[in-house]
C-alpha cells in the first residue's frame, strides 16, 4: 500500500543533494547522540558487535568486558590542518562510552577484535553452557 | 464502501524489487587555505573499490557503497547498508587535473589543489 510513497521519497532523496536534515544519519534509524551506531548479532555459536567508527585507529579505542557487560569508550581525535580557513566542520571528534549487557555468557578469552575501514567488528564466542544444544528425544 | 485504486500499476510479471539502499550524505569537514581545498568525508565500513569521486562541470560528486557482510541474527541494528552521496559546487580555480583522493580508516580525504593562476601573489613595486 505505500509503495508508491516509498517511491517518491526515494525519488526525493536523490533530488535533493544537499539535504540539510539527513546529514550522517537516517532517518528511521535510531539517534545515538554522538556515540556510534552499533550492531548486534547473534551468530547461535558466538556474539558480534559492529560499531562506526570512522577516523579513529586501535589506539583511540578502549574495549573493556566483565561477565557480561561490555563497555566500548574512545577519542576520536580532531585531524584540522593547522593554518587552513574552516568552511564546514560537521564532523564530530568527541569522546564516547557506551556499554552494552550481553544477551548471554562469553567466554572473555577467545573475543577477537578487528577495525577496518572505520568498523569495529568484535566476535564473541559464547560460553559453553550459553550455545545451543540439540536435545535428542529417547 | 471503500475503494482501492492503485496508484502505481504494477505488471503481475515483474518480480518484487528488492529494497534499495538509502542514500544518505556523509558529514564532511572542508578546509582551505592559498594552495588548495581540503575534504574530509566520513563513509565507514566502504571499501576504496566502492567509492567514486567525480569533478564534472564545476560539480564535485563523492559516493560511496557500503554492503556489510551478512552475519547471523541481528539483535540490535542501528547501521546498515547505504550510498553515502553528496554534491558540490568547486569554484573554477580548481586544477582539476592534480586532485587527489585518499580513504584511511573509514574517512576519505580529498585534497582540490588550486591552479597556479589562482593563487595569491604579491605584485612588486618597482
Amino acid at each position: 500500500m505505500f509503495g508508491a510513497m516509498d517511491l517518491l521519497r526515494s525519488r526525493l532523496n536523490r533530488l535533493t543533494t544537499d539535504d540539510n536534515r539527513f546529514y550522517g544519519r537516517s532517518p528511521g534509524w535510531s539517534a545515538t547522540d554522538g556515540s556510534p551506531r552499533t550492531n548486534f548479532y547473534d551468530n547461535g555459536n558466538q556474539l558480534e558487535l559492529k560499531a562506526e567508527v570512522p577516523g579513529m585507529s586501535k589506539e583511540d579505542l578502549t574495549i573493556q568486558i566483565q561477565g557480561n557487560y561490555l563497555e566500548v569508550s574512545g577519542t576520536r581525535k580532531s585531524d584540522a590542518p593547522e593554518g587552513y580557513k574552516v568552511h564546514r566542520t560537521e564532523r564530530e571528534t568527541a569522546s564516547f562510552t557506551r556499554s552494552f549487557t550481553l544477551p548471554s555468557e562469553v567466554n572473555v578469552d577467545k573475543i577477537d577484535a578487528s577495525l577496518q575501514n572505520g568498523i569495529l567488528s568484535l566476535t564473541l564466542p559464547k560460553a559453553e553452557a550459553a550455545k545451543p544444544k540439540q536435545v535428542s528425544i529417547a | 464502501m471503500s475503494e482501492t485504486t492503485n496508484i502505481t500499476t504494477k505488471e503481475k510479471t515483474v518480480p518484487e524489487r528488492s529494497r534499495e539502499i538509502p542514500v544518505i550524505a556523509p558529514v564532511v569537514d572542508i578546509f582551505e587555505n592559498d594552495d588548495e581545498m581540503l575534504l574530509y568525508a566520513d563513509m565507514p565500513g566502504v571499501a576504496k573499490e566502492d567509492i567514486t569521486v567525480n569533478i564534472d562541470n564545476g560539480e564535485l560528486l563523492i559516493s560511496g557503497v557500503r554492503r556489510l557482510p551478512p552475519s547471523g541474527t541481528a539483535t540490535r541494528e542501528e547501521f546498515g547498508d547505504v550510498e553515502y552521496r553528496r554534491i558540490f559546487s568547486v569554484h573554477q580555480t580548481i586544477d582539476v587535473e592534480k586532485v587527489n583522493a585518499e580513504l584511511k580508516d573509514g574517512v576519505l580525504t580529498l585534497h582540490l589543489p588550486k591552479s597556479e593562476a589562482s593563487k595569491p601573489r604579491q605584485i612588486e613595486i618597482h
